[in-house]
């Protein structure tokens, strides 16, 4: 292969999947993800807060307890429906605090900006994440900026950082699914990866779809307050949908799940986009809906709760945590039939067949 | 979804499982040609549902499957050359090769981009005059028209930085190998309901009535499936073997007429490699000579480019419905979803990788008990 | 190997000569190449789309009429079901008097 220059470095044999350098399906939620970040990053970073692989990491102050998470934002395009780069970054880190049943009360902003980026462009950003986080009354009080040279970032990222006061009484994790547990998802699924996908050139799809990226501590306060310890588990489906959030609960906690795919809110748009692209909605991103474990006694309740908000209006309850198949996710499907909903390889590509 | 969602309506897909049970005297041994019948199959659960009255085999009707070891070596060249875009659809991307797959050329700087459409990579052409555009033109019948279409554009359009990796097969050889071999299981077929969309069914009745097989022309949905094999066993348990199809909305009898007069405007027919199976005479489609300038394999000079199948990927007697995916010596160890040996192991719909997940359930089920 | 997709033509349109439409798929719109279809169709049609190509107009009269046979297929099938179940519960009544 006299004529190529990029893959004559290659040497390394079947099974090549670890290669030496990053690539595109590291940053997937999926097993790569997982992979890197146990192998790369948790070695190093290894504290007992970290080691729970929560959404947020916990310790204990004087006092009090808070709940601290971080989270970088790279998407592509920096701008979509319903949404951008700027406020994307305030949700996101807010979420990930409220999953862990902590209200957010300040946050932290890193940017690396490249070289080039139209200053307009910077100021919708900027204004977008100031807005959210106003919305949300949640101070940003640090923050940073770099700039690289054009080139070596797609216009900008943002890091954000945010800590929040753990409600007292409630410890939702994804170790605390139990057995006999419901499984509510707040929200219609797959909004925000489907909003992203339409607006990519390559899609070339009109869709009247928004990213449903919102702060969800709205829905949570209320159901901290009305069911405290009984919710179990609370997680944001972002990268990997809301398949992978669930296959790492159920190894997490060791359970089996079961989903009923007639009843998952999945809106029509959502599922036309779905279909034109080969693509399994379960496993298209959210950034505003929350996946919510209680025992099946308080199900309606939480129910009523999350739609009593408009956030969580079309709340449903899409499954059971079971004693069966311990550490895997299985759909029953509309036709009667049953199949794994596995954790992906990698990103869930567009297909033809 | 208009002429969707009726079709996965589960009263009726229960109502013709109880009809195929009742008819079947016997257990079938059937194979669903495409692989996105075999998707439909997987994701909703029908074998298993069907019991024990027919055993599904998944055919060989997916590019990621049945695409050459040496043509994806061609692609993962192609790709990594600095001048060129390369273009393709989201499924050859993580299919191995003999030293990587797509991805990870583009990790390592390669253009490699997803497109919906063969008319999207001719408007990237035009975009970029100064790069070289290739496209990698995998897939069936169906497929074909829209890679004929895009090639007669760029023709059209006087584009100079276009071209094509054609990897085109056909789907009746392939059946026809699959028959001829001495241990072959299939007693009837679903034929590809889109194939047929755009090429009809005449080339199905010699097929049908030589093996004295029946063939039913099938679409994708669940009743779509459940009525062809259904359609199938009324054949098998009456002693016919015919042509039927099932799938009137899309599919008559002569196909998409412009369709294949373009296919066949810009491409011939030739033998071809198919993975895991070997080379099937005449099933495979290549630019003919007067569209040469769009073919990538003789504008970067790859034909000195060669690959042969790793011996120990068996995929080929899987594929035929000869060997379970457990009893593959390097399943589970060597080959894995994360370190695929071979294309059934790649997509989730791959047979191996689908045994790979069952099983590993099942295990830790047995390991609880 | 081939994903198709039933979508309504909106509106038909020429790119440089080439038969272009933008088709609805339940909400999500795209540019589909017509050119094979071109003859057979005009705006409100179903056609099937794959890799943004139609390649044929969906036909709505056969659509209902085989429709139409499942339906009753599955009718005389719950027939045949509600049958057996009387069979069955006659047997066993006739069993239970002797």
């Amino acid at each position: 292969m006299a004529t190529t220059s990029l893959i004559d470095g290659l040497t390394c044999p079947v099974p090549f999947a670890s290669t030496d350098r990053i690539q595109l399906g590291h940053g997937s939620g999926g097993k790569m993800s997982a992979t890197l970040f146990r192998e790369r990053i948790l070695p190093h970073f290894d504290n007992p807060a970290l080691a729970v692989l929560g959404d947020a990491a916990v310790f204990r102050v004087p006092a009090t307890e808070l709940a601290i998470s971080t989270d970088s934002f790279v998407v592509s395009p920096l701008e979509f429906p319903g949404g951008n780069i700027g406020s994307l970054a305030v949700h996101g880190t807010l979420n990930d605090l409220a999953m862990m049943g902590a209200r957010p009360f300040c946050l932290t902003a890193g940017f690396v900006l490249e070289e080039g980026l139209p200053f307009d462009q910077l100021d919708r950003i900027v204004a977008a994440m100031a807005a959210a986080a106003r919305r949300a009354d949640v101070p940003i009080v640090a923050g940073d900026t770099k700039v690289v040279e054009r080139g070596k970032a797609d216009g900008l990222y943002i890091n954000t950082t945010g800590v929040g006061v753990l409600h007292v009484g409630a410890r939702p994790g994804p170790r605390g699914a139990r057995v006999g547990d419901a499984i509510l998802v707040s929200g219609p699924i797959g909004r925000h990866g489907m909003a992203i996908m339409a607006t990519r050139e390559s899609t070339g799809f009109e869709t009247g779809i928004e990213s449903d990226s919102a702060s969800l501590w709205p829905v949570v306060a209320p159901l901290l307050n009305q069911l405290g310890p009984a919710i179990h588990v609370l997680r944001d489906p972002t990268r990997g949908g809301v398949a992978s959030a669930l296959n790492e609960i159920a190894q997490a906690a060791g359970v089996g799940i079961e989903l009923e795919e007639s009843s998952l809110p999945i809106p029509a748009a959502v599922q036309a986009g779905c279909e034109m692209l080969g693509l399994d909605p379960l496993y298209v991103a959210n950034e505003g809906i929350l996946v919510a474990m209680v025992p099946e006694t308080c199900a309606t309740a939480a129910l009523k709760c999350l739609r009593a908000d408009p956030l969580g209006a079309e709340a449903a309850v899409i499954g059971r945590v079971v004693d069966d198949h311990r550490g895997f996710v299985v759909l029953h499907t509309s036709m009667g039939g049953t199949r794994i909903v596995d954790m992906l390889p990698g990103d869930q590509l567009p297909r033809i067949c | 979804m208009k002429y969707l969602s009726e079709y996965r309506d589960p009263t009726l897909a229960r109502a013709l499982i109880g009809r195929i049970r009742q008819t079947a005297s016997r257990r079938w041994t059937l194979m669903e040609v495409c692989g996105g019948q075999t998707h439909t199959i997987v994701k909703q659960g029908l074998d298993e549902l069907l019991g024990e009255a027919i055993e599904m085999i998944h055919g060989p009707g997916c590019p990621v499957c049945v695409t050459p070891l040496e043509q994806i070596d061609r692609a993962l060249a192609l790709a990594a050359k600095p001048e060129v875009i390369f273009t393709s659809f989201g499924d050859m991307l993580r299919v191995p090769g003999s030293a990587c797959d797509l991805l990870q050329v583009r990790a390592r700087g390669g253009q490699v981009r997803v497109v919906y459409s063969p008319l999207d990579a001719v408007a990237l052409a035009r975009k970029n005059p100064d790069r070289e555009v290739v496209f990698f033109a995998v897939g069936f019948e169906t497929t074909a028209p829209a890679n004929a279409m895009a090639v007669w554009r760029a023709a059209q359009l006087g584009l100079r930085n276009f071209s094509m990796l054609v990897s085109h097969v056909t789907v009746p050889p392939a059946m026809t190998a699959i028959l001829d071999a001495p241990d072959n299981r299939v007693q009837g077929f679903l034929a590809a309901g889109h194939v047929c969309t755009v090429m009809g069914w005449t080339e199905y009745e010699p097929i049908a009535a030589r093996y004295r097989v029946p063939i039913i022309v099938t679409g994708f949905e669940p009743l779509d499936i459940l009525e062809g094999i259904y359609l199938a066993v009324r054949q098998l348990e009456a002693g016919r073997y015919e042509v039927e199809n099932q799938y009137v909305r899309s599919v008559r009898r002569e196909g998409t007429v412009p369709a294949r007069s373009l296919v066949e405007r810009v491409f011939h027919l030739v033998d071809r490699q198919w993975r895991g199976i070997g080379t099937i005479p005449m099933s495979g489609l290549a630019l003919r000579e007067e569209f040469v300038a769009f073919d990538a394999e003789r504008r970067f000079g790859l034909s000195g480019i060669r690959a042969s199948e790793p011996t120990e990927c068996r995929a080929g007697e899987v594929l035929r419905g000869l060997l379970k995916p457990l009893e593959c010596p390097m399943f589970g160890n060597r080959c894995t979803p994360e370190h695929p040996l071979g294309a059934p192991m790649v997509s989730s719909e791959g047979a191996c990788a689908a045994y790979f997940n069952y099983g590993r359930m099942r295990q830790r089920q047995h390991a609880e008990v | 190997m081939c994903l198709g997709i039933p979508g309504r033509i909106v509106e038909i349109h020429h790119d440089e000569g080439l038969a272009m439409g933008l088709v609805d798929f339940g909400g999500v719109r795209r540019e589909v190449c017509l050119a094979y279809v071109e003859d057979q169709v005009e705006p409100g049609d179903y056609a099937l789309v794959h890799v943004g190509f139609a390649i044929t107009k969906v036909d709505e009269d056969e659509a209902r009429r085989t429709f139409e046979a499942l339906r009753q297929m599955s009718q005389l099938e719950e027939l045949d079901w509600m049958r057996e179940v009387a069979d069955r519960s006659l047997d066993a009544m006739s069993g239970g008097q002797t």
